[in-house]
C-alpha cells in the first residue's frame, strides 16, 4: 500500500505546483490592474463556502460540469475527441424540454423519467450521427461532432422562437414544461436540485465502468493502442462508435438536467460555456475517472468566486477563465518537465 | 611501427547514463589501421550506445576519443565523418524513390547544383563498388531493390565520404548466408585497402570466422579485447553471459545433449492449413499464395524467410486480424470465420514481431498489458467485472518469472524498454497457456540468459504436447528449435525441410527465391 500512497503524492505534487503558479500569475495581473490581490484570491477561493446558498449554488454549476467532462472524457478513453458535448446538451434539451412541454399534466412519476430519459436518447442520438460517419466512413470525429454544435443553435432558436415559443419573454425561450417534469429540490431556500444526485451517481457508475470491468478496460486498451487491441481480438471500431455514443448520452443527459432542473423551459443560451469547462475538467484531470469529479468541483468553485468577485470587486470574471487555462497549461507543462 | 599495426581509433573511459541507468561505464576501444574489429555482445550490453557516442549521436559524459593519435571531440554525425568515420545503422535512413546514386551523393557538397549531373559522382560509385565486391546499379530506384544491396547503397554511403573507419551495426540480421558471405568478402577487400572496420553483432559465429581482434563488451563494460587465435569459443561466451549461467547444461551451448527431445513429435495434428491466400494489403506487402501446411501436436514448426515476404501476413490470418481465403483446422473444429477474440479463447496465443505498434499498451500500465487478450476469462475476469487483486497477484507473478524491469505492475508501459517489452509480451502468451502459440522473432531484443529462458519455455510445451509456430528470421534459432523449417521467398512455400536435413545454405537459397 505504501506504493500507492507515493504514486498519490506524485500525481498531486504537480498539481500543487501548477495551482500555485496560475495563481501567482493572476494575481500579477490583479495587481497590475490596481486591485487587492490577496482580497481577490480570497473571493476566489472562499465564496462557494461563505454561506449555504453559495455552496448550493457551487454544487448546481458542478452537475453540468461533470457530466459535460465525462461526455468528453468517455470517449477520449478509447482515443475519440467529442467536441460536440455543447450540442448533444441542447439537443438533449430539446428532446427534454419537448417531452415536458408535450405531456405536460403527467404526474412527477411518469413524466421526471420520461423527461431525463428523452434528454439521454437525444444527446445520443445527435452523437451517434459523428459516430456512424466515423465507423462507416472513417470521418474525422472531432470535426464533425464541432460541426454539428453549430447546428444545434440554429436548432435550439427555431424550437425556442417558433414551435413553442413563450410569448412573455423578450428573449428566446419556451413556455414551461409541465410541473411533474421539474427536478425536486434537495435542500429548503436554495436551488439545488436532484440533478446533483443523479450526476454524482453516473460519475461513480463512469468510474467503475472503465477501471473495474472486462467492457471497460477494452475501451482503455483501444484508446492506449488500437491496432494492438485488435491483434488481441477487440472490435475497437464498434468500442469508438459506443464511446462516443455513450458520450453523447451523457451529455445529453445534462442537458435535461439544465431544464428539468434549473430553467424548467428551454431558453437559447442554456449550454454556457459548460463545453470549453468540460474540456478544460477533462484534460485537467488527464482522462482518469477518479479524477474527474474533484476537479469539476474544483472549477465549480472558481467559477462561482469568479462571478461573486466579479459582483463585489469589479475584477472581470474572465480572470478566473485564466486561471483555469494557465492551470492546464501548468499540467501538460509538467508532463514535458517530466519526460525529459 | 608497421602503418597497419598503428591505431587509428581510441576510446577511453567512456561513460554514459540514461537517467538512473548507466549504459557505458568506464569503456575503453581500440582499433588499428587495416583491421575488422569484432565487438560482441548480447542485446542491451552497450555496443549501439558506445558506436553510437562514436558516431556523435550521444555525448558522453566522460571519456575520450582519439582518431589518428589526436583527441578528437565529436559533436554531431557531421563531424564523425568530417574524422573519417563512417557508420551503416540496423535500420537504413534511406530516400525510397531515389536511385541509389542520389541516394549516396544526399548530402555531399555537389559541383554542379543546378542540372543535378552525376556522371562524375557515378564514375566515382563504380569504381568503389568494383574495388570492393559491392555490385550495385547506381540508377536503379531504391523501393525495388533487396535488402542486401540496399545495405551496400548505405556501405558506399560511408565510403563515398572518404571514410577511413566503418562501422557496421548488426549488418547480417536481414541477409541470407549467401549474402552475408558476399558483404564478408566486401568487408575484407576494404581491410586489405587499408580501411578499418567496425563490426557489431551478438553471434559469436560471425565475429569468429570475420574478425581479427575481438572486444566484448556486457552491461556497459568492456569486459575484454582479444585477437582471434589468442582465444576459444568458450571464452568468448563465458565473458558474454557472465558466470550467471550454467552453460555446459545450456540449452544454446550444450544442444546435443537436447537433441533427442527436441526431435520428438506426437502423431496428432493441430493444426491443419489448407491453401491459405491472403491479398495484398498494399504493393509493398507480399501476397500469400496458397499455402498447406500441418502442424502436430508437440511440434515447433519453423517459418524461414526474409523479412517482408510474407511472415507477418501468416500470422495475422491466422490470428483472425487479417481476412484471408482458405481452410484452417485447430483441433478438430474448423477456425476459419472465427474473430481473433474467439480463437484467443480457443486456445492459440500471439507474440507479434512489431512489438511497438501490435503489442504495447503504451498508455495502460504493465499489468493491463499483460492481460490483454485474457482481460474477459479468469482468473483476471468473471465475464463482467475485473478481479484487480487476482489480476495484480499474477501480474508480479509473471513479472517475477519472466524477469520484466519494472518497478510495479501498476507501472506505464511505455517506460518499459524494448527486450522489457518483449518479455513482457512472451508472458503475456505463455501465461494463457496455449495449446498453439504463434510466435514472430520471440527473442528479438533479448540477452543470452533470457533467450535460453525462452527456448527452455518452448521446450516444456514440447513436453506438454503443445505446437508453436515459430516464425523466425534466426536461422540458428530455427535450427536449434525446429522439427520441421518451411523456407518462404515472395509469399510462397518453397520448400520444407525435416530436422537433420537443416542446411543453412540450402535454406539461404530457398529463401532467395533459388530453388
Amino acid at each position: 500500500m505504501k506504493q500507492t500512497f507515493i504514486s498519490i503524492g506524485n500525481t498531486l505534487i504537480p498539481y500543487l505546483v501548477a495551482i500555485t503558479a496560475s495563481f501567482l500569475a493572476a494575481g500579477l495581473f490583479i495587481g497590475m490592474m490596481g486591485f487587492d490581490v490577496l482580497k481577490a484570491y480570497e473571493t476566489i477561493l472562499l465564496s462557494s463556502f461563505r454561506s449555504p446558498g453559495a455552496f448550493a449554488q457551487t454544487l448546481v454549476k458542478f452537475v453540468p460540469l461533470l457530466l459535460q467532462a465525462l461526455a468528453f472524457t468517455i470517449p477520449l478513453a478509447a482515443g475519440k475527441f467529442n467536441i460536440g458535448g455543447e450540442g448533444q446538451l441542447i439537443v438533449g434539451a430539446i428532446g427534454a424540454a419537448g417531452v415536458g412541454i408535450v405531456f405536460a399534466n403527467l404526474p412527477i412519476y411518469l413524466l421526471l423519467p420520461l423527461v431525463i430519459i428523452a434528454g439521454v436518447v437525444f444527446g445520443a442520438l445527435w452523437a451517434a450521427f459523428p459516430a456512424w460517419l466515423l465507423y462507416r466512413f472513417g470521418i474525422n470525429e472531432i470535426l464533425t461532432t464541432v460541426l454539428l454544435n453549430f447546428v444545434s443553435f440554429s436548432l435550439i432558436d427555431y424550437i425556442a422562437t417558433e414551435i413553442w415559443r413563450d410569448p412573455a419573454a423578450g428573449h428566446p425561450t419556451t413556455v414551461p414544461i409541465g410541473a411533474g417534469g421539474e427536478l425536486p429540490l434537495l435542500m429548503e431556500r436554495t436551488n439545488l436540485h436532484a440533478g446533483f444526485i443523479i450526476a454524482v451517481l453516473i460519475a461513480v457508475l463512469v468510474y467503475i465502468y472503465t477501471n473495474h470491468t472486462s467492457a471497460g478496460y477494452e475501451l482503455i486498451a483501444t484508446g492506449a493502442n488500437a491496432r494492438a487491441s485488435r491483434a488481441y481480438g477487440i472490435n475497437v471500431r464498434s468500442l469508438f462508435l459506443l464511446s462516443l455514443i455513450l458520450g453523447g448520452g451523457v451529455a445529453g443527459l445534462s442537458g435535461a438536467i439544465e431544464v428539468a432542473g434549473v430553467h424548467h423551459r428551454l431558453i437559447e443560451g442554456l449550454q454556457s460555456n459548460f463545453l470549453l469547462l468540460g474540456l478544460i475538467i477533462g484534460l485537467i484531470a488527464k482522462g482518469n475517472h477518479f479524477g474527474v469529479p474533484f476537479v469539476a468541483f474544483f472549477i465549480a468553485v472558481l467559477e462561482i468566486g469568479a462571478s461573486s468577485m466579479q459582483r463585489t470587486m469589479s475584477i472581470p470574471g474572465e480572470m478566473v477563465f485564466i486561471v483555469e487555462a494557465l492551470i492546464l497549461l501548468f499540467i501538460l507543462l509538467s508532463d514535458l518537465v517530466r519526460k525529459k | 611501427m608497421t602503418p597497419s599495426e598503428s591505431t587509428l581509433l581510441e576510446m577511453r573511459g567512456v561513460r554514459k547514463t540514461f537517467g538512473p541507468v548507466i549504459a557505458l561505464d568506464n569503456v575503453t576501444l581500440n582499433v588499428k589501421r587495416g583491421e575488422i574489429h569484432g565487438l560482441l555482445g548480447g542485446n542491451g550490453a552497450g555496443k549501439t550506445t558506445l558506436m553510437n557516442v562514436l558516431f556523435g549521436l550521444y555525448k558522453a559524459d566522460a571519456g575520450e576519443i582519439a582518431v589518428d593519435g589526436r583527441v578528437a571531440q565529436v559533436r554531431s554525425p557531421r563531424e564523425a565523418i568530417g574524422l573519417g568515420i563512417g557508420m551503416v545503422h540496423q535500420q537504413f535512413l534511406q530516400v525510397n524513390s531515389f536511385s541509389a546514386a542520389e541516394n549516396i551523393v544526399l548530402g555531399t557538397p555537389l559541383r554542379n547544383r543546378p542540372t543535378l549531373d552525376l556522371t562524375t559522382p557515378k564514375q566515382k560509385i563504380r569504381a568503389l563498388s568494383e574495388k570492393f565486391g559491392l555490385s550495385l546499379d547506381p540508377d536503379a530506384t531504391l523501393e525495388s531493390q533487396p535488402m542486401g544491396v540496399r545495405q551496400r547503397v548505405e556501405i558506399l554511403k560511408a565510403l563515398y565520404r572518404d571514410a577511413k573507419l566503418l562501422i557496421l551495426d548488426e549488418p547480417t540480421t536481414m541477409l541470407t548466408p549467401q549474402q552475408v558471405d558476399s558483404l564478408f568478402n566486401s568487408l575484407r577487400a576494404m581491410v586489405k585497402s587499408g580501411l578499418s572496420v567496425i563490426f557489431i553483432t551478438h553471434k559469436l559465429r560471425e565475429v569468429l570466422t570475420l574478425c581479427e581482434r575481438i572486444t566484448v563488451l556486457r552491461n556497459g563494460k568492456s569486459v575484454i579485447t582479444l585477437a582471434r587465435e589468442e582465444a576459444t569459443e568458450d571464452t568468448f561466451i563465458k565473458a558474454m553471459v557472465g558466470e550467471e549461467m550454467n552453460i555446459g547444461r545450456s540449452l544454446l551451448f550444450a544442444k546435443s545433449s537436447y537433441e533427442t527431445e527436441i526431435a520428438q513429435v506426437g502423431s496428432k495434428e493441430l493444426l491443419k492449413v489448407d491453401g491459405l491466400s491472403v491479398e495484398a494489403a498494399s504493393q509493398e506487402n507480399q501476397v500469400i499464395s496458397d499455402w498447406s501446411f500441418t502442424l502436430r501436436e508437440g511440434e515447433i514448426l519453423g517459418v524461414a524467410g526474409v523479412a517482408g515476404n510474407g511472415q507477418h501476413e501468416l500470422a495475422e490470418s491466422l490470428m483472425g486480424i487479417r481476412p484471408c481465403k482458405g481452410k484452417v483446422v485447430f483441433d478438430g473444429a474448423e477456425m476459419t470465420t472465427l474473430v481473433t477474440r474467439d480463437l484467443l479463447a480457443r486456445g492459440i496465443a500471439y507474440v507479434p514481431e512489431n512489438r511497438w505498434d501490435d503489442g504495447l499498451l503504451p498508455k495502460a500500465t504493465v499489468a493491463q498489458n499483460l492481460i490483454l487478450g485474457s482481460h474477459r476469462r479468469p482468473p483476471y475476469s468473471n465475464g463482467l467485472m475485473l478481479n484487480l487483486g487476482a489480476i495484480l497477484k499474477r501480474s508480479q507473478e509473471l513479472i517475477d518469472e519472466f524477469k520484466i524491469k519494472t518497478e510495479s505492475p501498476q507501472s506505464l508501459a511505455a517506460n518499459l524498454s524494448g527486450g522489457n517489452v518483449q518479455r513482457m509480451m512472451l508472458a503475456r502468451a505463455f501465461s494463457q497457456n496455449p495449446k498453439l502459440m504463434i510466435v514472430h522473432n520471440p527473442t528479438q531484443g533479448l540477452d543470452i540468459p533470457s533467450t535460453e529462458f525462452v527456448y527452455n519455455k518452448l521446450l516444456e510445451r514440447k513436453r506438454a504436447g503443445m505446437g508453436t509456430l515459430l516464425i523466425s528470421e534466426n536461422l540458428d534459432e530455427l535450427f536449434l528449435m525446429c522439427n520441421r523449417v518451411a523456407a518462404i521467398y515472395r509469399g510462397r512455400i518453397v520448400g520444407v525441410l525435416e530436422r537433420g536435413q537443416f542446411d543453412a545454405y540450402r535454406v539461404g537459397r530457398m529463401m532467395s527465391g533459388l530453388e
